[in-house]
């Protein structure tokens, strides 16, 4: 199959970043710089793959630094691996995903599925607890952020609360 | 792999709001050789509810033994039951002629019992998959019901939601409803946020030939996640059917689900333009992308310029087109209207048709397949005034539900092969 290559523009739209954005983490050695450079600057997979799993990393509130240093402790292939396709969240997320909502306090205890283990290593420093925010829609354009696990009563709480949510929201669309 | 786009019209107005419509058919490449397939991760979870009664669960335990002897040595599949109470019958392994006999040993123990908790059977069967999720792996649940779910999470939006976050983690859902009491609309929306397929077996006999079907399809995924991007900063676009789509910046993304080996697809897309000055236009690009880029990521670009109304009047119309846009609507005005007849109100189902009828005539001029598209609303508008029977009702919705997403009426793929 040949490899898709994507120009400045293209690679901004499908990672969800600004081209400058882009140009800045090249300029900060979070990425690798295009194969060819100037305006007509192609793009590959790799870098793709890259900026979707620099994404996530952020959507878990890690500041930059942290991301090179993860980044630098994997390879190419760990990262096509980790970075999901479409920025979506990392693959053993959906164990958790899921026992949070059979079972919010238990969720908490219990210890990471088996997958790819490189996400959840803390780079180095004490072990923070783990915790992971979710996206909750309630309109296309309206999100509600909640951080899991959450006890059974809360999840309760944010169950009702999106769907007053939701109800309000839609009253207000033509 | 082939990708084709075409626009209905290709000149706007300057005044704005031009309603453009394009339509992408795209064709899938063939499966490669059958040793050489990606490896499927599958959950059965089966309605073992006393609703299901001893015939009906005789035979959905012979679809699921059918379909585990379809499944190889490095494929995964796990078992689970619910009533009230979920039972993993099996848990996930892999399909060995061992675990493949142990399956049908537990499976001849599962009898009918109690009440419905649906969600706790799928989210379990979800979470068997997601254990083993595989690099290549075709990760999908396959949930079937012929009831309501009445215990445990029963909001239909909450588990809409649920199939969503799970699909964009990787698993997809496909549902199986049964018979006259289960909600189609759960299943439907289920379905359609899970990323999978939404089959209506009337009658208990059916199940087989759909659960081997749906499992046949698995083996021959050649795209996973497949999804259509749409770039372009100025102009709105939109799926007329109801694929799960957002935008993010300047690209909208339609997500498509697994493609199958040749499968043929057709998908519209309704863009809406801005004002602008004549002479001056819109260069919109579309994408396919999936999860391994297996596809190769073709692409098509389409170009709207800005010309007087004088012109705009004038200018041809692409029927190939028109007649996917106008049948569309009609599958949209139709599941529309079964909604309003299953709340009863049988005058505004029929007024949902017969609008979508007469825009139809508007246009149809003297195109023999848009005018039988109108004679076939005008048939509609009547039947669906009137009060259906649960099956009825249920072969329609899915139908409909089906051909907005360009499969057959029963929820196959259409395939270069037999179309």
């Amino acid at each position: 199959m040949p490899s898709p290559s994507y120009t400045l523009a293209e690679l901004s739209d499908l990672s969800g970043l600004t081209p400058r954005t882009v140009r800045y983490y090249v300029q900060n050695g979070l990425l690798p710089p295009p194969r060819t450079l100037g305006p007509r600057a192609k793009y590959d997979e790799a870098h793709l793959g890259r900026l979707r799993l620099i994404r996530q990393l952020q959507r878990r509130h890690l500041p930059l630094a942290e991301i090179r240093t993860r980044l630098d402790s994997l390879d190419e292939d760990e990262i096509v691996q980790l970075s999901d396709g479409q920025g979506r969240p990392a693959p053993e997320s959906a164990v958790e995903y899921i026992r949070s909502v059979l079972d919010p306090a238990g969720a908490a205890a219990r210890p990471a599925a088996a997958g790819p283990p490189a996400l959840n290593k803390p780079a180095q420093g004490p072990q923070s607890t783990r915790s992971q925010w979710e996206r909750l829609a309630l309109t296309p354009d309206v999100e509600l952020h909640v951080r899991r696990p959450l006890t059974r009563h809360q999840n309760r709480q944010v169950e009702r609360l999106v769907a007053l949510a939701r109800q309000l929201l839609e009253e207000d669309s033509t | 792999m082939t990708l084709t786009a075409r626009t209905d019209r290709s000149l706007i107005r300057p005044s704005g709001h031009s309603t453009r419509y394009v339509l992408l058919n795209l064709q899938a490449p063939r499966a490669a050789a059958q040793a050489e397939r990606s490896p499927v991760n599958l959950a059965f979870v089966v309605d073992r509810s006393g609703s299901m009664g001893r015939q009906k669960m005789r035979l959905a335990k012979n679809a699921v033994e059918a379909a585990i002897a379809r499944v190889h040595d490095d494929d995964r599949f796990s078992i689970v039951a619910y009533d009230d109470q979920v039972e993993l019958v099996v848990e996930t392994t892999t399909a060995s002629r061992e675990a493949r006999t142990n399956a049908l040993r537990r499976l001849a123990e599962i009898e009918a019992r109690g009440s419905t908790d649906l969600a706790g059977g799928w989210l379990r069967g979800c979470e068997q998959v997601a254990l083993h999720r595989g690099d290549r792996t075709v990760d999908r649940c396959l949930l079937l019901t012929d009831g309501l779910a009445n215990v445990g999470i029963t909001d239909p939006r909450a588990l809409e939601h649920h199939a969503a976050e799970l699909r964009s983690r990787g698993i997809a859902t496909t549902t199986f409803g049964i018979g006259d009491d289960f909600d189609e609309r759960l299943l439907q929306s289920m379905a359609v946020a899970g990323g999978g397929n939404l089959y209506y077996i009337e009658s208990a006999v059916q199940i087989a030939d759909f659960v081997t079907s749906e499992v046949g399809e698995t083996l021959e995924v050649v795209a996973r996640d497949v999804a259509l991007t749409a770039h372009t900063p100025y102009v709105t676009v939109e799926p007329l059917a109801p694929y799960p789509h957002a935008r993010t910046g300047d690209a909208t993304l339609v997500q498509l689900g697994d493609l199958v080996s040749e499968q043929e697809l057709s998908v519209v897309l309704k863009l809406t333009f801005p004002r602008g000055e004549t002479g001056a236009s819109h260069e919109v690009s579309f994408r396919l992308v999936d999860r391994d880029s297996a596809l190769g990521a073709p692409s098509q670009t389409i170009t709207w310029r800005y010309a007087d109304n004088a012109a705009n009047d004038r200018q041809p119309r692409d029927t190939a087109v028109d007649r996917a846009v106008a049948e569309l609507y009609a599958a949209r005005a139709r599941h529309e209207a079964l909604g309003l007849n299953r709340a009863g109100a049988f005058a505004e189902a029929r007024r949902a048709l017969e609008g979508v009828r007469q825009r139809i005539d508007g246009y149809a001029g003297d195109d023999p397949l848009l005018l039988e598209l109108v004679a076939q609303l005008q048939e509609d508008a009547t039947a669906y005034e009137a009060a259906m029977a649960p099956s009825m009702m249920k072969l329609r919705f899915a139908a409909s539900s089906n051909v907005m997403r360009d499969r057959s009426g029963d929820g196959r793929a259409k395939r270069r092969s037999n179309t």
